[in-house]
């Protein structure tokens, strides 16, 4: 009982980083194009505008369907977030292991789409097809990837990986040739996760009038992007407890506590930085065929390479 | 054969509300998986009647007027107009006057070059790019305000000259700005040859030559599929017969949206040439008649002319008739975006969905030049277009 | 109630909408966009989808085509809501006024709370008058 009063402890701290983070992301974005940019808090603002918004179902749409989307996909990815956060402060292994963590963040992008095409707009049709497409491309490599970690630590739990490399004073992704390129195919996944430029043709604004999204107004709206906020903090954390748990390399009693915990936070940050808000400002879009090309040539072939070296114990 | 029997096409409209089209425009698109089949192009929702408004208003007031038609090139429709008159009243513009008329010709195609490659690097989804070339605009933008006073519609030309002059600090102003834009536009240039900016624009929208030629395409859409026409090299109006030496007619073959894009950009590059030759042979003088304006206008007789311009999207065309008494019997405007437009169908058949915006793009719309009326008749309920044939024997009637 | 405004306040999501207008003043909207205004760093952004917006931006004229679009637009926008229109077209319809095409400036088929004049006005201009209409319908 003890991990699940933590658990649901951890939601509202999710919430908030994940808003957070998201600021920051924009700022920088900004930035990096000569602009001022948003304060920082800026999402939070926006949060709240939105909720105070007319609720509007359109006509053509399936109204159940419509209206619940956003509220399961809020859930299961602030959930999908909780979980290593929650691991980390408790200190062990909470609720669930990678596969239950992987499984809701992609329901949570899943339902999305679900429900951007129930509102009858052709465009939310157009949108959920590419999303489907794109979700083969990115979910294999990364599952796979996932599965030579496993491997290499004999265990799927999040809490046994990281502890692992307190143990061995080290970063998992620094230790062998199997686990520095499972850390690189699972870091080329997240943008794809993430619905971001170059990636982002699921919703696409100049295109397709941001997809699945086109008819969503209000407090649907703003639960989707809280899920998507939450999503892309959820990924960066697993990446970063996965394969760069720095506080690991201080040792001791440096490697648990509030301490350690701001120091996964911040490089969560810096990894968010380097997958997302980089790629978004430096690349142009890609068109469905050439992603999906580009991600059954490299991520999928080094993924499964990374599955080899790791049965090969290398 | 399998693909007709498994897939129903789809049928998108796009437009005339969308966020890639700054301007109201109407595409019916039917698609099958993402391929398109079918284009069908509205136009028409821009339309003020502004031929119909001209023949109820004297000179002066149809001169701002047709600056208004589009906001984009609006110096280029004042100097075909101011150009119509002239010729029918006999006035000649001072050499002075037809060389700043020229500059900021040419400082206006700059501008309007840098909005498109921006408008292309936005419809790509790399807003970085777009920017980064928006900002580069600016040092045209406030160019103009310094001279005109106004950033858009900046008013310039008058019947028998323009209304602003240039002084020896402006002139030094200029030539600086043209080397900090060197730059900014030879930093664009390689970040338009980046690989992910390249799989988007390489083989979309391709117009092949014959076809450029059937459909009368013109401007860069032309030259981009290796037709090499331009009206400042063919029929020099202003002061181009004298700039001959200081530009060249930019061509490529590839005849896709990477090609059009490329066209642009050295244009650009051919534009600084040109005011640079501009600034330097400067010649002194009065810049318009000294006339008044107003005793101008009522010495123009009845006549009709025809006057080309090459716009920054292309060739621009007027035909002018007036009455003799302040007035105007007929203005008819035929600009560069109505045959472009015709380009879109075969360009987009065969190509994605995602390529629609970069397609539309890549012809440089300017829906608010472009918008002409189809006759209906309400009680067959049918929409009659009339053909080549048909409009070629009612033009030798009257 | 208080942070309701605030935040209306403070992240007002802009539409904008091309009733038949020549596009000056549009190209000056999207302009206050790039990094000289950098309207973003007050909250806005351009938003693609009538659902999203808080204010719509009108241009030019509306045109007998445009307007049956140009209502059901407005009927999308989610309550709150405030209407700016933009130029000398939207405001009044000048040049255009005469013109059997015209179906009158914006004010004559939806309430229009904020005129920003010019043709087209600056982006400096036009942020004012996004500012002005936000914290007077929302504040």
């Amino acid at each position: 009982m003890n991990t699940i009063a933590i658990l649901l402890a951890m939601v509202p701290v999710v919430f908030f980083i994940s808003l957070l983070f998201e600021g920051i992301d924009r700022k920088i974005h900004a930035r990096m194009q000569k602009r001022i940019g948003p304060p920082i808090i800026q999402p939070f603002y926006d949060f709240i505008k939105l909720f105070n918004k007319e609720r509007i179902v359109p006509v053509t749409a399936s109204s159940g369907i419509f209206t619940a989307t956003p509220i399961i996909a809020a859930a299961a990815a602030i959930l999908g977030a909780s979980i290593p956060l929650a691991s980390l402060t408790a200190e062990t292994s909470v609720v669930g292991d990678l596969i239950l963590i992987l499984y809701l963040l992609a329901m949570s992008s899943v339902m999305v789409m679900v429900g951007g095409s129930s509102s009858g707009n052709p465009y939310g049709a157009i949108g959920f097809s590419r999303k489907m497409t794109m979700l083969i491309a990115y979910e294999m490599p990364m599952l796979i990837s996932i599965v030579s970690v496993s491997l290499n630590c004999f265990s799927l739990a999040y809490y046994d990986i990281v502890s692992t490399q307190i143990r061995t004073k080290s970063l998992l992704a620094f230790t062998r040739p199997s686990m520095a390129v499972a850390a690189i195919t699972f870091l080329l996944c997240i943008p794809a996760t993430a619905d971001v430029v170059p990636f982002d043709i699921s919703e696409a604004k100049t295109e397709i009038i941001h997809g699945p999204l086109v008819e969503y107004g209000g407090p649907y709206l703003a639960l989707v992007k809280l899920a998507k906020a939450a999503s892309n903090f959820a990924l960066t954390f697993l990446a970063m407890g996965l394969f760069f748990h720095l506080p690991a390399l201080l040792g001791g009693y440096a490697s648990v506590g509030l301490g350690a915990i701001c120091l996964c936070l911040v490089t969560t940050l810096i990894l968010l930085l380097l997958t997302i808000t980089v790629p978004r400002t430096i690349f142009a879009r890609l068109k469905i065929g050439q992603a999906f090309k580009f991600y059954w040539l490299i991520p999928l072939a080094s993924s499964i390479m990374a599955v080899v070296l790791s049965i090969l114990e290398l | 054969m399998v693909d007709k029997m498994d897939y129903t096409p789809l049928r998108i409209p796009l437009g005339p509300v969308h966020p890639a089209l700054k301007e109201p425009i109407s595409f019916r698109v039917t698609v099958r998986k993402e391929e398109i089949v079918d284009v069908d192009v509205q136009l028409g929702h821009v339309h003020r009647g502004i031929e119909s408004l001209a023949e109820s208003r004297n000179l002066i007031q149809t001169l701002y007027l047709v600056e208004r038609i589009c906001g984009i090139c609006s110096h280029s429709h004042t100097t075909c107009f101011t150009q119509a008159l002239e010729e029918i009243g006999g006035i000649k513009p001072s050499w002075r006057a037809l060389y700043l008329r020229t500059l900021i010709f040419e400082l206006e195609r700059m501008h309007s070059h840098l909005f498109l490659l921006g408008i292309m690097a936005y419809e790509i989804g790399f807003d970085t790019l777009f920017m980064f070339t928006w900002h580069a605009r600016e040092n045209v933008l406030d160019l103009f305000e310094e001279i005109t006073g106004n950033r858009i519609h900046h008013s310039m030309n008058t019947i028998g000259g323009v209304r602003w002059d240039l002084s020896l600090h402006m002139v030094e102003k200029i030539n600086d700005s043209l080397k900090e834009m060197e730059k900014s536009i030879k930093y664009i240039e390689e970040v338009f040859q980046d690989k992910t900016v390249e799989e988007r624009l390489c083989g979309v929208g391709v117009l092949g030559y014959n076809e450029a030629r059937e459909l009368c395409v013109v401007g860069p859409t032309a030259r981009g599929s290796g037709v090499s026409m331009d009206i400042r090299r063919d029929y020099p109006y202003a002061a181009y017969s004298e700039l001959k030496e200081s530009f060249s007619v930019v061509l490529r073959n590839s005849a896709d949206a990477c090609a059009r894009t490329e066209v642009r950009i050295f244009e650009l590059f051919e534009s600084i040439n040109i005011i640079r030759t501009i600034l330097d042979k400067l010649p002194n003088g009065a810049i318009s008649t000294g006339i008044s304006v107003l005793k101008l206008m009522s010495k123009i007789p009845e006549g009709e002319t025809v006057s080309i311009v090459e716009a920054p999207r292309g060739e621009l065309l007027y035909f002018v008739k007036t009455n003799g008494k302040e007035g105007l019997l007929r203005l008819k405007v035929r600009t560069p975006t109505i045959p472009n437009v015709l380009g879109l169908k075969p360009m987009l058949i065969g190509c994605e969905i995602a390529d629609i915006p970069v397609t539309a793009a890549s012809i440089d719309p300017c829906m608010a030049c472009a918008n002409r009326i189809t006759v209906i008749n309400q009680d067959k309920g049918e929409a009659r277009v009339i053909n080549w044939e048909n409009l070629r024997r009612r033009g030798k009637k009257q | 109630m208080r942070a309701a405004a605030r935040s209306r306040i403070k992240s007002p999501w802009l539409f904008h909408l091309n009733t038949g207008s020549c596009a000056g003043c549009d190209i000056e909207i999207v302009a206050a966009l790039t990094p000289r205004y950098d309207v973003e760093r007050l909250g806005c952004i351009l938003v693609g989808s009538p659902r999203h917006a808080d204010v719509l931006l009108v241009t030019g004229p509306v045109t007998r085509q445009m307007l049956p679009r140009f209502v059901r637009v407005y009927e999308q926008v989610p309550e709150p809501k405030a209407v700016v229109a933009i130029g000398a077209c939207a405001t009044s319809g000048s040049p255009f006024i005469g013109s059997q095409m015209i179906e009158g400036p914006p004010d004559k088929i939806i309430p229009v709370d904020i005129y920003v004049a010019g043709c087209p006005p600056r982006p400096e201009a036009i942020v004012r008058g996004v500012v002005t209409a936000v914290k007077t319908k929302f504040g």
